[in-house]
């Protein structure tokens, strides 16, 4: 561990020093993110807001190690990303994250069970355990109901719900969730907030890219970032980090 | 990941798209297939071509009278000619057997057949060729001698002649003459376009004296003293016989150096003032079996084809397949699969698939060599098995993993995004 991580106050679970990220080359480059800094304390609820095309996928991809950083410097947890080996990187994506698609990407030959175990598996679970263990997931977002059934077979709602459910299933100190609630109705939202607001109660890191008022209402900190730059940092006055 | 969820997951993968699992192991199972019978047609009939060889004897030598005026001239080969030419005593030759053929009806009491082979030679026939003689025995020199009326005959004339009894003993009628059969000979494989099971053989004195005169015999029987002597034998009948019938020095010493092109795969010593033609079977034999060992390559060359084109099927299968599932493996790398968790989830697929089709088609290849094709047994090459095997595998391995590896190796959010 550098000591340089060490020595940067404050200390948070995602510590971002001028992050950078480039797409294309010559006239086709686009700049996605333009010096991002960023922390981002245990057990804090942030929402990511912006207008399309701003950056905010982009950024949870760096967050969720699906993706490298042009430059600039991510630690997470205190460990430097950019000195992760391919093991290690598939290492935190199995055990430290939980990461929510805004497109659900479930495995659609698989129930929705089978879908929940994955992350077991890849973690070298048991067998038993890990059906036990997927199935608890699946009764935490309300569907064991639905455990035999294909994704096709599926309500948009009910394939977020998995998807969450197999974010959780590992138990990952961070919840990333990209505007998991941009396909689904009002009613299957509140379902999926109220999830969320349980998982922070109990002292989960989460961060959730929203366009929705309504879902940044209820975290601790938003975040507006516009053309790859963080424009505000406000903390929801009604909602504090405990 | 653990073994038995790599296995489960390929399992899985397998069972999911029929289509494409159904496609892949049929190429497999008909590029294995029909490499293993193809070589085994060609090994078949070279097989059929060497048991030939071996029935003929691979130390004998004929020695074929040419046709025309020679064989009542001077230079006829005769009975005494024979007796001469044994007597000289040649370093690599053993034995020399006349043989004076003739073709004649051949009837019992109750059967008769046509345009039987008779084969009038001495005892000597019997140590010589590989006829021998399954139940009775053979004529003695002592028939020979008194011109006896006795035959051995060949096993499918004797069912023939006699098909509810024994033919041992009993009498038959060639051309009206009656011979009393002594013995009968074992099957024998046939070479060429006279079936051996159909033949008579009786003393010499007899066939000359009822039917073909006392004049040139068609042929001799030469035996060399083992088979690497069989070209020194060669030249040494040449030159013996053409001092024996007055041929010129200059048609003798034509026809001896022709004799060392032996193995050129020429195997007859032929001059245009030769009286007569020494013959090496077993050689001619030998180029046959050469022809038939390209015609076995050749069938390998088609296999090998068809090997690549179920190949190539097995690929084109595989890589859809990777393409179509990129973006599966994008999925389980964000969830934490390691690349060696997806190459070994692709390769146990792939190994799998070719695996089961390779194994049918070995089985497949197997029943089906079991029966004649085109008058030729089939028999397999041991290491067409596993050749055949080891191809199509690695074929339908590498096929299916390369690609895996490509996807394995992105960041997974370009897997993800890759359709
Ligand atoms: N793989 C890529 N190749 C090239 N450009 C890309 C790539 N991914 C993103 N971009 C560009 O980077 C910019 C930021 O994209 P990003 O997906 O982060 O936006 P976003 O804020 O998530 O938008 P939305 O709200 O529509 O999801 C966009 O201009 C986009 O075109
Ligand atoms: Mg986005």
């Amino acid at each position: 561990m550098s000591t340089a991580i060490l020595d940067s106050a404050p200390t948070g679970v995602l510590e971002l020093r001028g992050i950078h990220q480039l797409y294309g080359t010559g006239d086709a480059q686009v700049h996605a993110l333009r010096g991002i800094d960023l922390s981002v304390a245990a057990g804090e609820y942030l929402a990511i807001m912006g207008p399309s095309g701003s950056g905010k996928s982009t950024l949870m991809n760096l967050l969720g190690c699906l993706d490298v950083a042009s430059s600039g410097k991510y630690s997470l947890a205190g460990h430097d990303v950019n000195e992760m080996d391919e093991k290690a990187l598939a290492r935190v994506r199995n055990k430290e994250i939980g990461f929510i698609f805004q497109s659900f990407n479930l495995v659609n030959r698989m129930t929705a069970v089978a879908n929940a175990e994955l992350p077991l598996v890849y973690g070298g679970v048991r067998r038993l355990e890990r059906r036990q263990r997927a199935l608890e997931a699946l009764e935490m977002v309300n569907l064991s109901h639905r455990a035999d059934h294909l994704p096709q077979a599926l309500s948009g709602g009910q394939q977020q719900r998995v998807a969450i459910a197999r974010a959780l299933v590992t138990n990952p100190t961070l919840l990333l969730a990209d505007e998991p609630t941009g396909n689904l109705d009002s009613e299957s939202t509140h379902e999926i907030l109220a999830i969320f607001d349980q998982l922070a109660a109990a002292g989960r890191t989460i961060v959730i890219i929203t366009h929705e008022e309504e879902v940044a209402a209820r975290a601790h900190r938003v975040l507006s970032i516009s053309d790859g730059l963080i424009v505000s940092d406000r903390t929801n006055p009604r909602r504090t980090l405990r | 990941m653990r073994l038995i969820d790599i296995l489960q997951s390929a399992l899985r993968g397998v069972t999911s798209n029929k289509l494409r699992s159904v496609l892949t192991l049929l190429g497999v199972l008909i590029g294995v297939a029909s490499v293993i019978l193809l070589m085994a047609v060609g090994n078949g009939s070279a097989a059929k071509i060497r048991a030939a060889i071996t029935s003929l004897g691979t130390n004998t030598i004929t020695v074929r009278a040419n046709g025309g005026s020679s064989t009542t001239g001077s230079s006829a080969i005769t009975l005494a000619v024979s007796k001469q030419l044994e007597a000289a005593g040649l370093g690599h030759v053993t034995n020399v057997v006349p043989q004076a053929t003739t073709s004649l009806t051949v009837s019992s009491a109750g059967a008769s057949e046509d345009a039987i082979s008779i084969i009038g030679t001495s005892a000597d026939y019997f140590t010589v060729s590989t006829a021998t003689v399954a139940s009775g025995s053979a004529f003695t020199a002592d028939d020979v001698a008194s011109a006896a009326k006795v035959a051995v005959i060949g096993s499918t004339l004797a069912t023939e002649l006699f098909p509810s009894a024994s033919a041992l003993g009993q009498s038959i009628s060639i051309d009206g003459t009656p011979f009393t059969v002594v013995g009968i000979l074992a099957t024998q494989s046939s070479v060429g376009f006279t079936d051996p099971n159909t033949e008579v053989i009786a003393p010499i004195s007899r066939i000359q004296r009822s039917y073909t005169g006392f004049g040139a015999v068609s042929s001799l029987l030469v035996q060399a003293k083992d088979s690497d002597s069989v070209t020194a034998a060669e030249g040494e009948v040449t030159v013996e016989l053409n001092q024996l019938l007055g041929v010129s020095s200059t048609a003798a010493t034509s026809a001896s150096a022709s004799g060392s092109g032996r193995t050129s795969g020429l195997a007859s010593q032929v001059s245009a003032t030769s009286p007569f033609t020494v013959t090496d079977q077993s050689s001619l034999l030998q180029t046959q079996a050469e022809s038939a060992d390209s015609f076995t390559a050749l069938l390998a060359a088609v296999a090998a084809i068809s090997l690549l084109v179920g190949g190539i099927g097995v690929t084109n299968v595989m890589l859809v397949t990777v393409t179509e599932r990129t973006r599966e493996i994008g999925i389980r790398k964000a969830l934490g699969a390691t690349r060696g968790a997806i190459l070994g989830q692709f390769l146990a697929e792939a190994a799998t698939l070719t695996l089961v089709g390779g194994i049918l088609g070995v089985i497949i290849a197997l029943v089906l060599a079991q029966y004649p094709f085109n008058g030729t047994q089939p028999v397999v090459i041991g290491y067409s098995i596993p050749l055949a095997l080891g191809v199509s595998v690695a074929i339908g391995v590498f096929f299916g993993v390369y690609p895996a590896a490509r996807a394995a190796g992105m960041r997974p959010i370009q897997a993800l995004r890759s359709i």
